[in-house]
């Protein structure tokens, strides 16, 4: 089988959908009877090493035009293809068109709110059209199938995997504890993009939680990693509540430290409304971190209905403060781990589902 | 006649099945199963069935669900009854099949082992059922062909869940009230909601004569093992000229076979009877028959405004009733207990439907009378051409196909009708969709059966609403595909779009609702897949004419000529006035009567979805 993957990002992307993708791949790439996968990224934003076997990927071409063009020519240069792969919303009409040249179904992915929202009646139409769709969540899956006119039962979901051997329990890493001051405190953490479009991840409900909380644990912290356009708004309400020295904005961190930021944290916090999924909730998961949700979007699905962690109303200050307590109260050997989301089912589910496509 | 549900946690990432859930879900269903209740979780704790039990065969233990092979690899709930169950069962033990219970259960059970998903298409009667196979970790969910038993269900992308009714699977706190709006706007277009749709978005119907996989990656598309459509081009092209002098004894024979298969019970079981023609042939051929051992038991309607009066249906009924020595029982229903009885009745009508509340009542009335099985004259008029649709749709279609080919003609009239015509009400609003659908024979019975026009429901629902459930709902490209492939005559095209959008949407799902609102099971035996096929070569060939005093007059011998005779009132015209009294608090006027069922649509809705 092959398969032709149009996508916004894989290797040497950064962000959610870029993991997913990678994921995807490497997935494709352990499955016996895919042959060969050629990507055709949109962007590429750091070096890329080494790309799983039988994955192929094409240099970027960010032009809407040049990228249509390239996606032909790939179809034709690479092909026959099997299926063609839409990884994004907005490329649906180019994999359509692909589909038909080659006379093969096209299957789409969604993620979170690019597909919350009718985009275009015309968008839609080619949506219809899709033989399978693949939703991250439980929740982006159910608000496609309200206003797209698609068969449910061709919208499946594969949730995001987490690479368990990576994030994992462990002690609290020191450097880091001196470096942002945090040392024999209790730490909050929220990780994210600091974007203005997405406010609504929830950091300025801790802040304003933050004055209740440090009555009762006065070596409290919260840390917040990440950068974007927001970040001046986050200093400025830091400010205004007079928690300088309590919260602490650390930008972002890199990769590598990933996974010692998550264990630095005795709790982890995005009370977010806009979640196609939350793949930190799962890093912070399979690191022993308890999880603190939104019960208002696909953040349920990580935290599996509540079995996972807390979910907390988005909305209501109470709530969220009544769960830090709660998990800030928390043993360790009470939390339980992300091995649900590993990336063995992840590719097990995904083999099952190309073998239904075979049929 | 059972209520069924089940769980099934089948990705990876769910939650184990939670025994309250499937315990709320079931015993909501209450009703349907008052006999007993059982239910049955996997070790892995990844799935669930519950049943409840409305016991009519094999009144024993041994007939209880859910039930299970020996060696616990099947697991079976089922909603309905097998009415060759017994000459399925020989079937078997001549292969060497061995039972332990004498249930149709069993049947289904056994039918799986030998033949796998095959085993739908073997069976005759009504159901519904789900069948776990561990083997396959695999659910299998089947409805017969003409959907007389309902089977709903909700698959989140983690979990599927299934029930026999809507409202049982609202019970979960995991299935939302989100509105379908191609459900609803399906319901004022039509009088029901059309299948697959529910008015709930996360619920949706299995269609009739499918059989659907539930695996580890969610639902798999339906497949359907029983088309009306093959079924009649396969009687067209064995169309048979009978003798008119054999006709009635062919007809007799057919129909009293499906009569015999359909008293097959453990328990008695009654008529329900009305001074119309299907009814009245039923109960006469049984008499005949002498397939009952025992006086038969009928049951009538009547309403009290109406004794003495031409349109009281009990002095004819009794007529009928007597020539067949049968015990005859007359219910008479009045305006207080019908007023009494409306809020019970919201509460039972699991979708909205413009019909049902006379199904409820003479259901009361057999309950009343210690019956748990009655059959019903449903599906006679798409079998004998009784319906004006028949004759009508072509008429339609004929004179409107040429305008209709004409560029905007369908909108310029609409505007015509509502700028000229409208003010004077002389002409059904619905007159104003003449040359927009009235080309097609879709179109045609859309006019001829639609309850409101999609322009008009933008006057009680908001038009982004409506547009958008339009848009999902599309029922003109469903109504033609429901023609595909084209059964080959005018009468076959007519009685399939009576039998999978009249029939299945509304009178089977009333029947369905209403009876089981009082435990009771109503069988229809004109709804019969083998009739089906012996009359189909027969009927073909006949000429219909939307009147079936044709076939009344086969069996004049079975009934009184006035009967025959008789314009259909049906039991809809003292209760639209009640309604409509009740609603508005003033009489009705001639041309409110007219559109009575409109305005009791939209009490529905709100009464029923509420």
């Amino acid at each position: 089988m092959r398969v032709l993957c149009l996508m916004t990002d894989a290797f040497g992307g950064r962000g959610g959908i870029a993991q997913y993708n990678r994921d995807f791949l490497a997935a494709l790439s352990g499955i016996e009877n895919v042959e060969k996968a050629v990507v055709l990224p949109r962007l590429i934003a750091d070096s890329v090493f080494q790309l799983p076997a039988k994955v192929i990927q094409l240099q970027p071409s960010l032009n809407p035009l040049a990228y249509s063009v390239r996606a032909l020519l790939t179809a034709l240069r690479y092909g026959p293809f099997d299926i063609i792969f839409c990884g994004h919303i907005r490329m649906c009409a180019l994999a359509w068109l692909l589909a038909k040249l080659v006379k093969k179904p096209f299957w789409l992915q969604i993620h979170g709110i690019e597909a919350w929202e009718n985009p275009t009646d015309v968008q839609e139409m080619f949506v219809r059209k899709a033989a399978l769709i693949l939703s991250v969540s439980r929740f982006s899956r159910k608000k496609i199938i309200s206003w797209a006119a698609v068969d449910p039962q061709t919208v499946k979901v594969l949730p995001n995997a987490v690479d368990i051997s990576r994030f994992k329990p462990g002690p609290k890493s020191e450097s880091l504890l001196q470096q942002w001051g945090v040392k024999n405190c209790q730490v909050l953490l929220t990780v994210s993009r600091l974007d203005t479009s997405e406010r609504r991840k929830g950091h300025a409900l801790v802040i304003h939680a933050m004055p209740e909380l440090l009555k009762k644990f006065p070596k409290l912290r919260y840390v917040i990693a990440g950068t974007g356009s927001d970040q001046s708004f986050l200093e400025r309400l830091v400010q205004k509540n007079n928690l300088q020295n309590e919260v602490i904005l650390v930008g972002q961190v890199e990769e590598a430290l990933k996974p010692d930021l998550y264990r630095l944290a005795d709790a982890f916090v995005m009370p977010s409304k806009k979640e196609g999924f939350g793949i930190v909730f799962l890093e912070a998961l399979a690191s022993g971190i308890p999880v603190i949700a939104g019960n208002k979007d696909g953040s349920v699905d990580p935290l599996r209905d509540g079995e996972n962690g807390c979910l907390v109303d988005p909305d209501n200050l109470q709530d969220l403060i009544g769960a830090i307590e709660k998990q800030l109260l928390k043993t360790k050997n009470e939390i339980v781990a992300a091995s649900t989301f590993s990336f063995s089912n992840f590719k097990k589910y995904l083999s099952t589902i190309l073998a239904l496509n075979r049929q | 006649m059972c209520g069924i549900t089940g769980i099934f946690s089948y990705h990876y990432a769910a939650r184990d099945v939670s025994r309250e859930e499937l315990r709320s879900i079931r015993d909501h269903m209450a009703a349907r199963g008052p006999d007993g209740k059982g239910e049955w979780f996997s070790q892995n704790g990844k799935v669930a069935l519950g049943h409840r039990r409305l016991a009519i065969i094999d009144l024993t233990k041994t007939g209880a669900q859910p039930m299970s092979n020996e060696d616990g690899s099947l697991i079976l709930v089922f909603n309905g009854e097998i009415y060759n169950y017994r000459e399925l069962r020989k079937e078997l033990e001549t292969q060497g099949v061995r039972f332990f219970s004498s249930s149709d259960t069993e049947v289904i059970l056994r039918l799986y082992e030998e033949y796998g998903e095959y085993a739908c298409s073997k069976l005759r009667g009504m159901f519904a059922f789900a069948l776990w196979d561990s083997k396959k970790n695999a659910l299998l969910m089947a409805r017969d062909p003409s959907g007389i038993k309902p089977l709903y269900y909700a698959d989140d992308g983690w979990t599927f869940r299934f029930a026999s009714q809507v409202k049982a699977l609202l019970k979960s706190p995991a299935i939302s009230k989100e509105p379908e709006l191609a459900g609803i706007t399906g319901f004022f277009l039509l009088g029901s909601v059309p299948e697959p749709f529910t008015i709930y978005q996360d619920i949706r119907a299995l269609p009739a004569g499918s059989a659907m996989w539930v695996t580890a990656t969610g639902s798999l598309p339906f497949k359907k093992y029983f088309t009306f459509n093959q079924a009649y081009r396969q009687g067209l092209a064995h169309a048979q000229k009978i003798k008119s002098r054999d006709v009635k004894e062919y007809i007799q024979a057919a129909l009293q076979d499906s009569i015999k298969a359909h008293l097959v019970s453990d328990v008695p079981v009654g008529f329900f009877l009305s001074s119309g023609v299907d009814s009245s042939l039923l109960l006469a051929l049984t008499a005949q028959a002498q397939t009952q051992t025992g006086p038969i038991q009928a049951i009538t309607l009547a309403f009290d405004e109406y004794a003495g009066r031409p349109e009281d249906e009990a002095p004819l009924a009794k007529k009928v009733a007597a020539s067949c020595n049968a015990k005859h029982f007359i219910y008479r229903l009045a305006r207080s207990e019908f007023y009494e009885e409306l809020p019970k009745i919201f509460e039972a009508m699991d979708q909205p439907s413009i019909d049902g509340v006379n199904i409820y009542f003479i259901s009361k009335a057999a309950k009343a009378c210690g019956l748990k099985v009655a059959l019903s004259g449903i599906g006679g008029d798409e079998l004998w051409c009784g319906y004006s649709s028949f004759s009508v749709v072509p008429r339609l279609r004929k004179l409107c196909f040429l305008p209709s080919l004409v560029p905007f003609a369908g909108e310029l009239f609409r505007y015509f009708y509502e700028i000229f015509l409208m003010p004077f009400k002389i002409f059904h609003p619905k007159f104003a969709g003449l040359f927009k659908f009235g080309g097609s024979t879709e179109g045609a019975y859309l006019l001829k059966r639609g309850l409101f026009m999609p322009w008009e429901l933008a006057q009680f629902l908001p038009q982004e609403d409506v547009s958008k459930g339009l848009s999902r709902l599309g029922l003109q490209d469903r109504l033609k595909s429901s023609l595909i492939p084209d059964p080959g005559s005018d009468f076959a095209r007519i009685s399939i779009l009576e039998s999978q959008w009249y029939l299945r949407n509304q009178l089977l799902r009333d029947t369905d609702w209403a009876s089981m609102a009082h435990s009771v099971e109503v069988r229809a035996p004109y709804v019969d897949t083998v009739l089906f096929g012996k009359l189909v070569p027969l009927l073909a060939v006949m000429k219909m004419t939307g009147n079936k005093s044709w076939i009344g007059n086969y069996f004049q011998d079975c009934m009184p000529q006035e009967l025959i005779r008789r314009k259909k009132t049906g039991f809809t015209i003292p209760m639209s006035v009640w309604l409509h009294e009740k609603l508005k608090g003033k009489q009705m006027t001639r041309n409110q009567s007219k559109l009575w069922a409109r305005t009791w649509a939209q009490s529905v809705f709100n009464g029923a979805a509420a």
